[in-house]
């Protein structure tokens, strides 16, 4: 009777050992904080990260330098013809010669959102809705009309004796001479004059004016870039959606560009941030850099939070040496590239 | 019974001890009503300025099918023809085709409005709070695109267990009466 009374103890003694073993393992296992992840299947993650790479034969340019612009919010950048090149941020312009910045900032009134620089040193810079002008030492020199509430110039260009601004807020591009008199409106759709109209889902559209004559702007929602004649006229466009590194990826890009001097097209995206080089005719020659080459904390820059993916469009210029300046708005650093010397 | 020395004797102990334990009795009780009174005040919701869009949403909320849901914010959309949120990072084509659609439950509506915009509208039975679609439009569009949880599905649970698996910290309690964290057309 003991026995049997034993032996039962012994079972009931070694299920409970059980039952609290597969309690402990159970508890242990149980992931309250996240860590193992979500634990959903592949088709549910977002995966860009092949996309990101470029093929190292690709990319025609090295970092040689990085400036820190000492902004906190950095919005445009251009290059003078001395070689001086300006940054806007921060309500003010800064200006750095070779590696230093100059000490004098020239203060603004308000936060610019771009700017020029003309070969006679006058520096043009776009608010929200309204362009003012400057000297070189910092003096406002005139003051143009607002072009009203809905307005967001995001870029200006002055070609000898005539103003581009691109009004994000309104699709347009504004036409002025330098007097700041309004001349035209370019690029607003007119099926008869087979112009598309801009597509600008977010504040980025960029316009220079080429050595042809001809007025580039870029229209991010039909991913490209269009020539105008000063008068309005479509005369041609190139440029085509792709995730590919020869398109242009996401939902709008390009969303700036330069124009160097053999007349190619640096061009900058967001999203994937890829510099990428374009000849004459929109044909893609090569990269400056992408994400991998704009690591951020050793890993390739695509961005994970609203607010870091919003600010993560840079502005672009180059010199007449044929450097690019690269704006890091995330980091708020002026990146140089240089191209790297054919063997 | 002798008097004590300093004028206490068992029952001014006992009666002063009782009046103790009812005050520190009635203060506790107060405390548990205002603080249940405080969570009821308050419920939980994502922050999309800090969500980063993990996934964990979608399978660490204690109900089966999640609260957390996807929202838009058609005032910061840009009704992109190629929106990132609704197709694949490397589309076959430009269409609804279900191969070239991102959100795997086929959640997200496109409907055209005119040449060349389209509108996205969130399919909520569909939606199971991934978060696939929000990382899309964040990466590559305006971030219009979020995710929020749905106080009509949400228990209120005093511990999230939703918030506990957040890497982000992006959970935190908001007041009952403004219960959703929207996006801003300024912040777009």
């Amino acid at each position: 009777m003991n026995r049997r009374l034993g032996k039962t103890n012994i079972k009931i003694l070694v299920a409970v050992f059980v039952a609290i073993a597969i309690a402990v393992v159970a508890i242990v296992r149980l992931d309250t904080t996240g860590k193992k992840g979500s634990g959903l299947g592949k088709e549910f993650i977002y995966d860009v990260k092949d996309l990101a790479k470029i093929d190292p034969n690709l990319i025609l340019y090295e970092e040689t330098g990085a400036i820190g612009t000492g902004f906190k919010v950095a919005r445009g950048i251009a290059v003078g013809f001395d070689g001086h090149v300006y940054v806007a941020g921060d309500k003010s312009i800064r200006v750095v010669f070779g590696s230093h910045w100059l000490p004098d900032d020239i203060k603004l009134a308000d936060m610019p959102m771009c700017l020029t620089v003309t070969g006679d040193g006058k520096i043009y810079v776009g608010f929200k809705d309204h362009v003012e002008i400057y000297d070189g030492q910092g003096k406002r020199l005139a003051t143009w009309q607002s072009l009203g509430d809905d307005a967001v110039l995001t870029s200006i260009a002055v070609s000898k004796n005539d103003v581009f601004v691109a009004d994000a807020g309104n699709r347009i591009v504004v036409h002025y001479d330098t007097a700041g008199k309004l001349i035209n409106r370019i690029g607003a759709r007119d099926k008869d004059k087979n112009i598309p109209g801009f597509v600008v889902p977010s504040p980025y559209f960029d316009l220079a004016v080429a050595r042809d004559g001809l007025l580039r702007v870029t229209n991010p929602g039909n991913h490209r870039i269009e020539a105008y004649t000063f008068e309005g006229d479509l005369e041609f466009s190139w440029g085509q959606f792709s995730a590919g590194v020869k398109g242009f990826c996401g939902c709008c890009n390009p969303v700036n560009f330069a124009i160097l001097q053999d007349e190619s097209f640096v061009t900058c995206e967001k999203g994937l941030v890829r510099i990428k080089i374009y000849d004459p005719a929109g044909v893609f020659v090569g990269a400056v850099a992408g994400p991998e080459q704009l690591v951020q904390e050793g890993t390739s820059r695509i961005c994970e939070t609203a607010a870091e993916c919003q600010t993560g469009s840079f502005d672009v210029a180059v010199d007449t040496r044929g450097r690019i300046f690269v704006l890091d708005t995330i980091k708020n650093v002026v990146r140089i590239f240089t191209r790297i010397k054919e063997e | 019974m002798a008097e004590n020395k300093n004028g206490i004797n068992r029952r001014h102990f006992l009666r002063d001890g009782l009046w103790a334990a009812c005050l520190t009795g009635l203060g506790g009780t107060a405390g548990f009503l205002s603080k249940k009174t405080n969570a009821q005040n308050t419920v939980w919701q994502i922050d999309p300025e800090i969500c980063v869009a993990c996934g964990n949403c979608a399978t660490y909320c204690v109900q089966e099918e999640s609260a957390v849901k996807c929202v838009h914010a058609y005032a910061v959309c840009g009704y992109c023809r190629i929106c990132f949120g609704f197709f694949g990072p490397e589309p076959h084509d430009i269409n609804e085709g279900a191969e070239n659609q991102l959100c795997p439950t086929g959640a997200i509506k496109r409907t055209f409005v005119e040449d060349p915009y389209y509108q996205y509208t969130i399919d909520e039975p569909l939606c199971m709070g991934c978060g696939k679609c929000v990382k899309g439009c964040n990466t590559f569009g305006n971030g219009s695109l979020f995710l929020q949880v749905r106080h009509d599905r949400c228990l209120n649970c005093n511990e999230c267990s939703i918030a506990a698996a957040c890497p982000s910290g992006a959970f935190k309690r908001v007041p009952a009466d403004k219960p959703y964290l929207l996006k801003r057309v300024d912040r777009a």
